[in-house]
């Protein structure tokens, strides 16, 4: 399957669900559950609530499907930024503080957009931000990698690096800087 | 309430989808968004450019009752919209605020994250680290997936030279450094040791020594260091939460 039928095919299968179509939901977990468990399972580190972030994630992807149309983003990415915000917010949210996650949700699945045309090839945008990643330095391809596939805070990545925090928030900050520029020129 | 300057929405915005941010910072950030699609813009674009980082992941796959439970919640969010609302634990707890239907799928998880408030009991032992060259020149990324696998990945590969050897090296805190083995300094290599969480243990830096063809013979480093990181531990998450609550 090309990179581009893939994404077609999800955002057409997005699509479907959008009018209520169970069986290409069914079709859409299949395609995607085993990227966005990994996703989940790296942040939260623990099988069963890995499973219930995916499972609440799904559940708001099938609720939020008919925005999704009017999204600008690539399915994956659209996808993966929901697990990913999902698994943040149960590492980073003390107990109590469980309401608005819908708002929240209904609000970031609203963005405004542009047409089909600019869904990226996702094999490409990868392709393209693992060369910018290359272009960094060791201590900026450390910590941003460390925040990026493990979901560590910036204090969690100064404590693992055994790093003072302010050095820690400036390779980050340059880091993320740098990919802008690679990645926007 | 609007975060004025330009530069400060998107550094913000880059670190809320990269996920550095605190709880705190990140949910007033969230807060901020709602009010303010330009920012929502600036997150779609900063997802746009880092979730396909998540695309050389290695998939995993749920077990099959993670769809049985989806189906049942979207099958049980019909019913329960109908029924207006259902008394639940959440209630019960004193929790019930502004919980929306769908939340509570989340809520399910934290609580199910108090009631497993013991050390967990599967923890892969995990670490990463970013060898560089001494100017910073990021070379090696090495990553320990399971507990006898080390994953090295080349991001500048050296020129083969059959002459030399490129040894990897975990160096403790105290002691000598032990070795690891040769790895292929030309390609991603991985290095399947028994004992290998042992020789890691009380790792603090991994480095690449170059040696004769076949690795040093002597047992420790014989050659020049070409690159060397500090290791990044993973400890578990989870027996940080407590500490939170």
């Amino acid at each position: 399957m090309s990179e581009s039928t893939g994404n077609d095919r999800l955002a057409g299968l997005l699509a479907q669900c959008g009018l209520g179509d169970r069986k290409a939901f069914a079709d859409l977990y299949d395609a995607t559950k085993s990227k966005l468990f990994a996703v989940s399972l790296r942040i939260v580190r623990e099988r069963h609530i890995a499973e219930e972030v995916l499972q609440d994630s799904f559940v708001n992807i099938w609720n939020n499907a008919a925005k999704y149309a009017t999204a600008k983003s690539a399915p994956m990415t659209w996808m993966t930024a929901i697990v990913r915000n999902r698994s943040l917010d149960i590492v980073r949210r003390p107990l109590v503080e469980v309401a608005d996650e819908d708002d929240y949700f209904a609000l970031n699945a609203e963005d405004q957009a542009p047409g089909p045309q600019e869904q990226l090839a996702s094999l490409r945008d990868q392709v393209r931000i693992e060369r910018c990643m290359k272009g960094l330095d060791a201590e900026q391809l450390q910590t941003i990698s460390l925040a990026f596939f493990h979901g560590l805070s910036h204090s969690e990545v100064a404590n693992h690096l055994g790093r003072p925090l302010g050095t820690v928030k400036t390779h980050i900050r340059r880091g993320l800087q740098k990919l802008k520029g690679c990645l926007e020129s | 309430m609007k975060l004025a300057k330009p530069d400060l929405r998107d550094r913000l915005a880059a670190e809320f989808v990269l996920g550095t941010m605190n709880g705190r910072t990140r949910r007033r950030f969230q807060e901020y968004m709602k009010r303010d699609p330009a920012l929502q813009s600036d997150v779609s674009r900063w997802e746009a450019h880092l979730m396909p980082l998540a695309g050389r992941m290695a998939a995993v796959d749920p077990p099959a009752r993670v769809w049985r439970r989806i189906e049942a919640a979207l099958d049980g969010s019909r019913s329960m919209a109908a029924a207006k609302a259902k008394p639940g634990l959440l209630q019960s707890l004193g929790l019930w605020r502004a919980v929306g239907l769908g939340a509570t799928a989340l809520a399910a998880v934290l609580l199910v994250t108090v009631a497993s408030l013991k050390p967990p009991v599967e923890q892969e032992p995990m670490l990463m680290a970013v060898l560089a060259e001494d100017n910073s020149d990021a070379r090696v990324y090495i990553e320990q997936p399971k507990s006898n696998l080390l994953m090295v990945k080349m991001i500048k590969p050296w020129k083969q030279n059959p002459s030399l050897a490129h040894e990897l090296w975990v160096i403790p805190r105290n002691g000598a450094p032990r070795s690891l083995g040769v790895i292929n300094a030309a390609t991603d290599t991985k290095i399947s040791l028994a004992g290998l969480d042992s020789k890691l243990a009380d790792g603090a830096l991994l480095a690449v020594s170059l040696e004769p063809p076949g690795g040093s013979p002597s047992g420790v480093p014989t050659g020049k260091v070409v690159c060397k990181g500090s290791i990044a531990w993973m400890p578990p998450k989870t027996q940080k939460a407590p500490a939170q609550i």
